[in-house]
């Protein structure tokens, strides 16, 4: 087995998981998006997406601030660097192995 | 997971079309400033001070224009559509001051092309036709292509045929570009204001802020 097929079994299990690769693919479209917007989006409820972005952020991929917009409160979500490449890596590997096994 | 990564970022930026303001407020805005910017144009003619002044201050009127139609749809949102679904930042392009001017390099010589090409034909208006065409392909082009929200087909459309229409029209040629970015501003205020509406219902005001 060639070396890029091994290279799935290191894929980032963080990324990994459907609705968090859901979140860092809609962060990754923009400088930064509130909760209700990252709701809506991925249809999770908001204990689970408050749970998804929680283990994200203890990752360092995901930075959470609490700011306001006008009167209007907001908690917004932006994609760090280390979330950035960390998607980068994971779409690289990713398609490797669609690539090999196709 | 149904959808593919590029899917789920073109739905992303769509989100900013939503709600129909940049239409409505933008698009809408922008070209009523225009339609009575060169509509005082011809009242004044160009012999007169103020005409002379207007003739001047067009980049004013357009840079002035921009940002106040931007801080109005701001204003806007903040109020009615991010309450409602959510608020997003857009990133900045890193090239975005190089490739605006480059796209206005490259669109100034595209017109002048066509104006000179058009101007060999006395009964067309070429200012007029020359502003539907590269209007309709900006609509085309920027919006349809790129952020794929599918009213800007018709947008698209409108502007190209006001753009001819006018020109062959007869009407007299100063006022027919002031004709043509009110026909626009109307049309742009319809699109935005029926995308406006459907999107209020759809999204009720959130209750549980």
């Amino acid at each position: 087995m060639s070396a890029d097929l091994r290279a799935v079994t290191t894929l980032d299990r963080l990324i990994h998981e459907p609705a968090r690769l859901l979140i860092v693919t809609i962060l990754s479209s923009v400088a930064s998006a509130d909760f209700l917007f990252l709701q809506r989006e991925t249809g999770l409820t908001k204990g689970n997406l408050s749970a998804h972005l929680s283990k994200l952020e203890e990752a360092g991929y995901v930075q959470i601030e609490k700011t306001f917009k006008g009167k209007l409160p907001l908690t917004v979500c932006k994609l760090t660097s280390a979330g950035k490449t960390a998607l980068k890596t994971y779409r690289q590997q990713l398609q490797s192995f669609m690539e090999q096994t196709g | 997971m149904k959808e593919n990564f590029s899917d789920v970022e073109q739905r992303v930026k769509r989100y900013w079309y939503v709600d129909g303001f940049g239409e409505l407020v933008g698009g809408g805005g922008m070209c009523l400033i225009l339609a009575l910017y060169f509509a005082a144009q011809q009242y004044f003619g160009d012999d007169s001070l103020i005409g002379g002044l207007l003739q001047a201050s067009l980049v004013l009127v357009l840079i002035g224009g921009m940002v106040l139609v931007r801080r109005l749809i701001n204003a806007a949102k903040v109020r009615v559509t991010y309450p409602r679904t959510g608020y997003v930042e857009y990133s900045t392009p890193k090239n975005k001051v190089f490739a605006g001017i480059l796209s206005g390099v490259v669109g100034m010589i595209m017109a002048m092309t066509f104006i000179f090409i058009v101007r060999q034909f006395n009964r067309i208006d070429a200012m007029v036709a020359v502003t539907g065409v590269v209007m309709g392909i900006i609509l085309l082009v920027k919006q349809v292509w790129t952020t794929k929200v599918k009213r800007f087909y018709l947008l698209s459309a409108v502007a190209l045929i006001y753009g001819v229409v006018l020109s062959v029209s007869g009407f007299p040629r100063g006022y027919n570009l002031g004709l043509f970015y009110a026909l626009m501003s109307i049309s742009f205020a319809i699109s935005g204001g029926l995308t406006l509406k459907r999107y209020l219902d759809e999204n009720p005001p959130q209750t549980d802020l």
